[in-house]
C-alpha cells in the first residue's frame, strides 16, 4: 500500500513537472522576421527563439503582436520542426502590453530557408475568390427550445478591448438573449495574474475587470438585450496564478437564462 | 438655383453651403481658389468670415495675414470643446494664430475651446461616404454611432473627426456654425441633403490623358461611373479592385497620351500591389492585424470607387502628431499651426504608438471621443476629383500630389523610385 501511495503522487509530479518544463511564460520584445511571403513574429527567451504568430487578418484565431510594445507570451512547447526559425508553442496566448516600449523595434530581413507557415491571405490584397453570385444564406437565428447558455470572452493581459473575434461572441449572446426573451443575463468580469517562467507574477490593473464588464454590457444592451435583465458582477481579486491556466482568468462570462 | 438652401445664405455672414463646396473645385475648394477670391474681392467674400475663415475672429479681418491658414492651406477653423469624459489633459505649447490662448476664444476662456484647422471635404459621392456601417465598429470594438432620426448605425466616415452622424445633422450644424444662422428649417435641411445626394464628382478629362470617360476608358473613371456604381464594396482584393481595372490603358503606345495612360495604369497597380511595411497606424495595426503589417495602399484605402475605408475611417496616419507630422520642427519660426500637449491620465489606455504624452497640431477624433488612443486619428478622405482641390491631408500640408506621395514614401519607407512616384501622381490625378 505504501508503495502504491508513493507511486501515484510521483507519477502526478512527473507529469506536472514535464508540463511545467514545456510551459513558457515570459515578457519580451517581439521580433519581426520578413519572409518571401508574409512576416513572422518571434521572441527570444533565455537564449532560445520562439515562434509566436504569422501575419494574417482579423478573421484569424491568433493575432500577431506589435512592435513598440512588449508581448506577454503564455504557451506550451510542441514537438516538431521549427516554424520560421522559432520553436512553436501551442496552445499560445499573446498579449500586447499597453505601454509603449521604443526598444521593441526589430525587423529581420527575409533569409533563404526561413519560410512562413501557409496563410489564407498573402501580403498584398486578398486573393480569396469572390463569393458565388447566389445570395448568401440568411444567418441562422437562435431557435427554441431556449435553455441556459454561457459564453466566454478571453482577454489580452491588461486589456478591455473587444477585438473582432470577441464582438462576434457578444453578438451571439445578445442575439440569443433577444430571441429567448431572456429573463436574466449575468455578466461576470474578472481580472487575472500570470506566473511567469521566471517565478515573477504579473497582476492586471485593478480597473480592468470593471472596464471589461462595462464594455460588454454596453454592447449587449446596444444589440438589443433588455437592460433590466442584465446583472453585472465584477470579481476584483485575481486568483492565484499557476503559470498554466492563467489566461483563462482574464475573462468575461455571459450567462443567458430564458 | 436661387432660393435653394444649398446656394442661398441662411445665416448672417453671407455664406451658403456652396461657399465652401464649390462645383468648380470638386465640391470643396482649393487654396489657390481662396487666394484668387481674396484678390478679386479684397477679402470681402463671405468665405473669409471672421467666425472660421480667419485664423481667429479677434484678428484684424482686413489683413491678409489674419487669414493665412485659409489662403495658404485652404483651412477652416474648427472650434470644439474638450470632451467632458476626456481621458487626457490638454495644454497649448505653441499658438501662432493666438486663438487657443485667447481669453475670449481659447482654452482658458469662459467656454474653453480648442481651435484646430481643417480642409472642407467634398460634398459629393455621398452614397459611398455615408454607406451604413455594421452595428459594431471594428476599430473600436464598440457600437457605431446612430442616426438620431431612426436609431440605425451610421458609417462614421465623413467629417475629419466623424463628429456628425448624418448629412442632416451636418447640414444643421454647418448652417448654424459656418453660416452663423439662428435657425434652419427641416425643409431647408432636407433640400440640402437631397441635393448633395445627387452630386457625383470625378475627374472627367486630363490634359495629358485626354477624356477619362470615353468608351474603353478604365471603368472607374468619370462621374457617371461614380453615379452608377454601387457603394459598400470592399476592393482590397485582386479580383475586384478598389478602382477596378486599368488594363485597357496598360499597353501604352508611341503617343504622349498613350504613354501617360500607361503610367496611370502602372500607378493603379502600385496602389493595389506594391507592398511595404504599414506600421504604427492607430486603428489599423492596433486592431489585431499586428504591427508592422506587410500590405499595400489598398489595405486601408479599400472602399471601391472612393479609396476611403469601408469601416469607420479614422486612423492616425501621423500627419498631425509629432514626430511623424507634416509640420516643421517645434522650435521653428515657420510653424503656422498650433501645437498641443496631450497628457493621458494614468487610468487611460495610452496612444498605441506614442504613449502617454503626445504633441499634436490636431487631436482629431480624440476631441470627440475623449480617448487618448484616438489622438491624431483623422477620417481618411475620398480620392476623387483630387486635381481640383489641392492642398491635401486634413491640415492642407501637402501642396500638391507630389508632396502627398512623398509623405507616404517617407512615412512608410516605401522606397519608391522617381518613376514610381510619377506613376502614382498620374494615377491619383485622373481619379
Amino acid at each position: 500500500m505504501k508503495l502504491k501511495f508513493l507511486t501515484v503522487p510521483l507519477a502526478v509530479l512527473i507529469v506536472v513537472q514535464t508540463a511545467a518544463a514545456q510551459q513558457r511564460n515570459f515578457v519580451a520584445c517581439p521580433i519581426v522576421r520578413d519572409t518571401r511571403t508574409v512576416p513572422c513574429f518571434l521572441a527570444e527567451y533565455e537564449g532560445e527563439t520562439y515562434f509566436l504568430a504569422v501575419q494574417q487578418d482579423i478573421s484569424a484565431d491568433q493575432y500577431p503582436p506589435q512592435l513598440l510594445h512588449d508581448v506577454l507570451v503564455e504557451g506550451t512547447i510542441v514537438q516538431g520542426p521549427r516554424v520560421c526559425g522559432g520553436i512553436p508553442l501551442k496552445p499560445i496566448k499573446l498579449s500586447v502590453l499597453p505601454e509603449v516600449n521604443p526598444a521593441c523595434n526589430t525587423i529581420l530581413p527575409a533569409e533563404p530557408g526561413i519560410e512562413a507557415p501557409p496563410t489564407r491571405r498573402p501580403a498584398g490584397p486578398s486573393t480569396r475568390q469572390a463569393p458565388a453570385a447566389a445570395p448568401p444564406a440568411a444567418p441562422q437565428r437562435p431557435a427554441p427550445p431556449f435553455v441556459e447558455r454561457d459564453w466566454k470572452i478571453l482577454y489580452d493581459f491588461d486589456s478591455a478591448f473587444l477585438f473582432s473575434r470577441d464582438t462576434r461572441i457578444v453578438s451571439q449572446a445578445a442575439e440569443y438573449a433577444v430571441a429567448a426573451k431572456a429573463k436574466r443575463i449575468e455578466v461576470v468580469a474578472s481580472r487575472g495574474a500570470t506566473l511567469l517562467s521566471s517565478g515573477k507574477v504579473l497582476v492586471e490593473s485593478e480597473a480592468v475587470a470593471s472596464q471589461r464588464a462595462e464594455r460588454v454590457v454596453t454592447l449587449l444592451k446596444g444589440l438589443g438585450a433588455d437592460p433590466a435583465s442584465v446583472n453585472i458582477r465584477v470579481v476584483s481579486a485575481p486568483p492565484q496564478p499557476d503559470g498554466k491556466t492563467d489566461p483563462d482568468n482574464r475573462v468575461v462570462s455571459i450567462r443567458v437564462s430564458p | 438655383m436661387t432660393g435653394h438652401p444649398f446656394f442661398t445664405p441662411l445665416g448672417s455672414n453671407g455664406r451658403a453651403c456652396v461657399t465652401c463646396h464649390q462645383p468648380a473645385y470638386g465640391m470643396s475648394f482649393s487654396a489657390e481658389a481662396a487666394r484668387d477670391l481674396w484678390k478679386r474681392t479684397r477679402g470681402k467674400d463671405p468665405l473669409f468670415a471672421a467666425v472660421d475663415g480667419a485664423n481667429c475672429p479677434n484678428l484684424p479681418q482686413e489683413q491678409e495675414k489674419s487669414h493665412s491658414l485659409l489662403l495658404e492651406r485652404g483651412l477652416i477653423r474648427v472650434f470644439l470643446p474638450v470632451p467632458k469624459n476626456a481621458e487626457f489633459t490638454i495644454n497649448v505649447v505653441s499658438d501662432p494664430t493666438g486663438c487657443n490662448t485667447s481669453p475670449i476664444y481659447g482654452l482658458n476662456s469662459p467656454t474653453p475651446t480648442v481651435s484646430v484647422y481643417r480642409r472642407p471635404r467634398m460634398a459629393a459621392n455621398l452614397k459611398y461616404v455615408t454607406n451604413p456601417a455594421p452595428r459594431i465598429v471594428l476599430k473600436l470594438g464598440a457600437l457605431a454611432d446612430v442616426d438620431p432620426a431612426n436609431g440605425r448605425p451610421v458609417g462614421m466616415n465623413f467629417m475629419a473627426d466623424a463628429r456628425e452622424a448624418t448629412l442632416m445633422t451636418q447640414a444643421r450644424n454647418a448652417t448654424i456654425g459656418h453660416e452663423e444662422a439662428q435657425s434652419v428649417t427641416d425643409d431647408q435641411l432636407r433640400k440640402i441633403v437631397e441635393f448633395e445626394n445627387q452630386v457625383y464628382v470625378a475627374q472627367i478629362s486630363d490634359r495629358s490623358a485626354g477624356s477619362l470617360a470615353e468608351p474603353g476608358a478604365p471603368q472607374a473613371l468619370g462621374p457617371a461611373a461614380m453615379a452608377s456604381h454601387r457603394p459598400g464594396v470592399l476592393g482590397d482584393n485582386d479580383y475586384d479592385s478598389v478602382f477596378l481595372s486599368f488594363e485597357s490603358w496598360k499597353k501604352g503606345g508611341d503617343s504622349a497620351q498613350e504613354q501617360f495612360r500607361a503610367s496611370v495604369a502602372r500607378g493603379a497597380e502600385l496602389f493595389m500591389f506594391r507592398q511595404f511595411w504599414l506600421r504604427d497606424v492607430t486603428h489599423i495595426n492596433s486592431i489585431g492585424l499586428g504591427n508592422p503589417l506587410k500590405r499595400t495602399c489598398a489595405t486601408c484605402h479599400n472602399h471601391q470607387m472612393t479609396g476611403q475605408d469601408l469601416s469607420a475611417g479614422f486612423v492616425d496616419l501621423g500627419t498631425t502628431n509629432y514626430p511623424r507630422w507634416t509640420e516643421p520642427p517645434l522650435y521653428s519660426d515657420a510653424r503656422d499651426l498650433p501645437v498641443f500637449k496631450i497628457t493621458c491620465k494614468p487610468e487611460a489606455q495610452p496612444h498605441p504608438y506614442l504613449g502617454r504624452v503626445i504633441y499634436t497640431s490636431d487631436p482629431g477624433r480624440a476631441l470627440i471621443s475623449g480617448r487618448c488612443a484616438d489622438v491624431g486619428s483623422i477620417v481618411m478622405q475620398q480620392f476623387r476629383g483630387l486635381s481640383a482641390r489641392a492642398p491635401y491631408f486634413s491640415n492642407g500640408s501637402a501642396k500638391n500630389l507630389r508632396e502627398l506621395v512623398d509623405y507616404y514614401d517617407r512615412r512608410f519607407d516605401m522606397k519608391l523610385s522617381e518613376a514610381e512616384k510619377q506613376d502614382l501622381i498620374n494615377f491619383l490625378g485622373v481619379l
